[in-house]
């Protein structure tokens, strides 16, 4: 059993995966704010965070998440994080795969919403298989 | 007793949206260019030194030619080029050695303007000295005074390039003054001085010389700088018009970001629970149930893309996009094989496999929008394909230097009679929507944008039953450039 964090603004959306993930045998833990989501994650030591992208306040509150979790080397900083986005590369100032990276991007996947919860469920075994 | 303190009171006032607010104060033309230009020009400026000395030199050297002088009627004094020559030298490399450390510097502006202050006073001390020893009024070296003063009125503001030119009169007149009195001892390069003598002692005529210089100075310093702050001003106005465009697209870009975020999220939580229920985590449904939320759920899944392919053609067609593409150079195979990266799931899911056969060859595009275009073309390609068929993608330079791409599908094919109708918006042939319910009718609408836009030539191949060809030609890169420059000059006449 692994112990997943959902972080996401959208109650309806989260429980869904919550309840997906929760059917594998995860501990699932759902945080709908991006106030004070690094504490709760150095909190809960998650093995996997999966994470939105916008937030009601700000529009890229995701990736500041991302990179917090990254800074925080003896805590959370190894933890994976699988991205979730309604916008993907086609639009100006969205993003794709290909810009994952250690400094600009720093998350290990992505899915663009709405999201297969069969795909979320591959993406969310292979990355706590690592 | 424990008083409690109550928040302090806060106030807002809503600012007045930017087509309301009232025009802010005109915009005060600062003195200087932006200091990496005028870095650039010192450099130009000490390169231009070199030519002056150089022409000193040769003067200096023509001294030294026995009889060269005398024959050509002047007198022969080898050493104030010389001397002249020496100091400028000095300070040219002086000048150059800042300028260049200026150039690399991230952060230039303090040193410019002592620099470029530095070379033309040295320059206007020398020229005075050049301007004694030739011949201060009975020749005409006062006039290259006009020179820097011209250019100071370009790269000056009103009041600096006035200092320059009061400056050049200052010496000249200093000059002028001190031979007359005798300050100075007289020189002069002409071997008969009898014109100066004469010049020297008719005052009225050398008042007039002098201040016909002054007068022409003066004109010419008030006519140049007034031309160059219109222009400058006129530069001013284009750079905060294209500053403003820019923000205006930003703008219109995160605010694109945000409706595409607001309008899908909504649909991501139906079809998320929709899911649940399809996967019996709330229990078995019954399979009348089950049937209609498996249409709650395409349906939801296709106002999904329906949004997502809006928002995209709504941004093509958009004019202040059209002013604001930013074409590169890129590899057409790379865009290929990151649409059928990004596409290779849904081809999965439909057991289609995707054959490609990709060569380097560039084009010069948007590429986001290449991205577009190709994606549509191998999704439809994928939708329109029976299950478990093959899709060939590959692209190619042709010997003309063009890039081509083609998309291939055995699928349903499209029949001959619809084929100038597949790129309208909306529309969808009767095979097409019984095959792909879920299409909406907009992905090839995106492709004839994309297409206009970038002067794409797109010819389609089609046997109903068969299967569908696109076949995607670029223009060369010089041509894609012209379009590039018509489309913003189009956007302009719009406006």
């Amino acid at each position: 059993m692994s112990r997943v964090m959902i972080v996401d603004d959208d109650e309806d959306f989260a429980t869904a995966a919550a309840t997906v993930l929760k059917s594998l045998g995860h501990d699932v833990g759902v945080h709908l704010e991006a106030r004070g989501a690094l504490e709760v994650l150095e909190k809960a030591k998650p093995d996997l965070v999966i994470l939105d992208v916008m937030f009601p306040e700000d529009s890229a509150a995701g990736f500041e998440i991302a990179r917090g979790i990254r800074e925080r080397r003896d805590t959370i900083g190894s933890v994976p994080v699988l991205l979730l986005t309604a916008v993907n590369a086609k639009f100006p100032l969205g993003f794709g795969a290909k810009d994952l990276s250690n400094d600009f991007l720093p998350a290990d996947d992505f899915l663009e919403k709405p999201v297969d919860m069969t795909v979320l469920c591959q993406r969310a075994s292979a990355l706590l298989a690592k | 007793m424990a008083t409690t303190e109550s928040p302090a009171l806060c106030t807002y006032e809503l600012p007045l949206t930017a087509a309301d607010a009232p025009p802010g104060p005109r915009v005060r033309l600062r003195g200087l260019l932006p200091a990496p230009l005028l870095v650039k020009n010192e450099l130009w400026f000490c390169r231009l030194r070199w030519i002056a000395i150089g022409i000193l030199l040769v003067f200096a050297a023509a001294g030294h030619a026995p009889g060269l002088f005398a024959r050509l009627g002047l007198r022969a004094s080898p050493l104030w080029p010389f001397v002249s020559a020496g100091v400028l030298t000095i300070a040219n490399v002086a000048f150059l050695i800042h300028a260049r450390l200026l150039d690399r510097s991230p952060s230039p502006s303090r040193g410019v303007a002592v620099n470029l202050w530095g070379q033309i006073v040295i320059d206007l001390l020398v020229l005075t000295v050049v301007v004694h020893f030739i011949g201060s009024v009975e020749t005409c070296v006062p006039f290259v005074y006009l020179f820097h003063i011209v250019l100071a009125c370009i790269f000056f503001s009103l009041r600096q390039s006035a200092i320059v030119a009061i400056l050049a009169c200052v010496l000249y007149v200093g000059c002028v003054a001190g031979e007359v009195t005798g300050l100075i001892p007289p020189a002069g390069m002409y071997g008969d001085s009898l014109l100066r003598l004469q010049i020297e002692h008719a005052p009225t005529t050398l008042a007039a010389n002098v201040a016909t210089a002054l007068a022409i100075w003066t004109g010419g310093w008030y006519l140049v700088s007034k031309l160059s702050g219109m222009v400058r001003e006129r530069d001013h106005r284009l750079a905060e018009a294209n500053q403003r465009m820019e923000l205006a697209q930003a703008e219109k870009a995160r605010h694109m970001l945000r409706t595409t975020h607001e309008l899908k999220a909504p649909f991501a939580a139906i079809h998320a629970n929709t899911q649940i229920l399809l996967g019996n985590y709330c229990g078995e449904l019954p399979p009348e149930a089950h049937h209609v939320l498996e249409r709650i759920a395409r349906r939801c899944a296709r106002l999904s893309m329906e949004i997502q392919e809006m928002l995209q053609l709504s941004n093509l067609k958009s004019d202040t996009e059209k002013a604001q593409l930013r074409f590169a150079t890129l590899d057409v195979s790379q865009v290929l094989r990151q649409c059928i990266g990004q596409l290779k799931p849904v081809a999965q899911e439909r057991r289609i496999s995707i054959e490609e056969a990709l060569e380097h060859a560039e084009a010069y595009v948007v590429p986001d929008h290449a991205m577009m275009l190709f994606a549509n073309l191998l999704s439809n390609a994928i939708h329109y394909s029976h299950e478990g068929g093959q899709v060939h993608v590959r692209c190619y330079a042709r010997p003309s230097g063009e890039a081509a791409a083609q998309v291939a599908d055995h699928g349903i094919g499209i029949p001959g009679d619809k084929l100038p109708h597949i790129f309208d918006e909306y529309y969808r042939t009767d095979e097409a929507a019984r095959h792909n319910r879920e299409s909406t009718g907009l992905g090839l609408a995106i492709v004839r944008h994309v297409a206009q836009t970038h002067g794409l030539h797109v010819r389609v191949d089609s046997r109903p039953g068969d299967g569908t060809t696109f076949t995607v030609t670029f223009p060369p890169c010089s041509c894609s450039e012209a379009i590039q420059t018509e489309a913003y000059h189009e956007s302009s006449d719009d406006r």
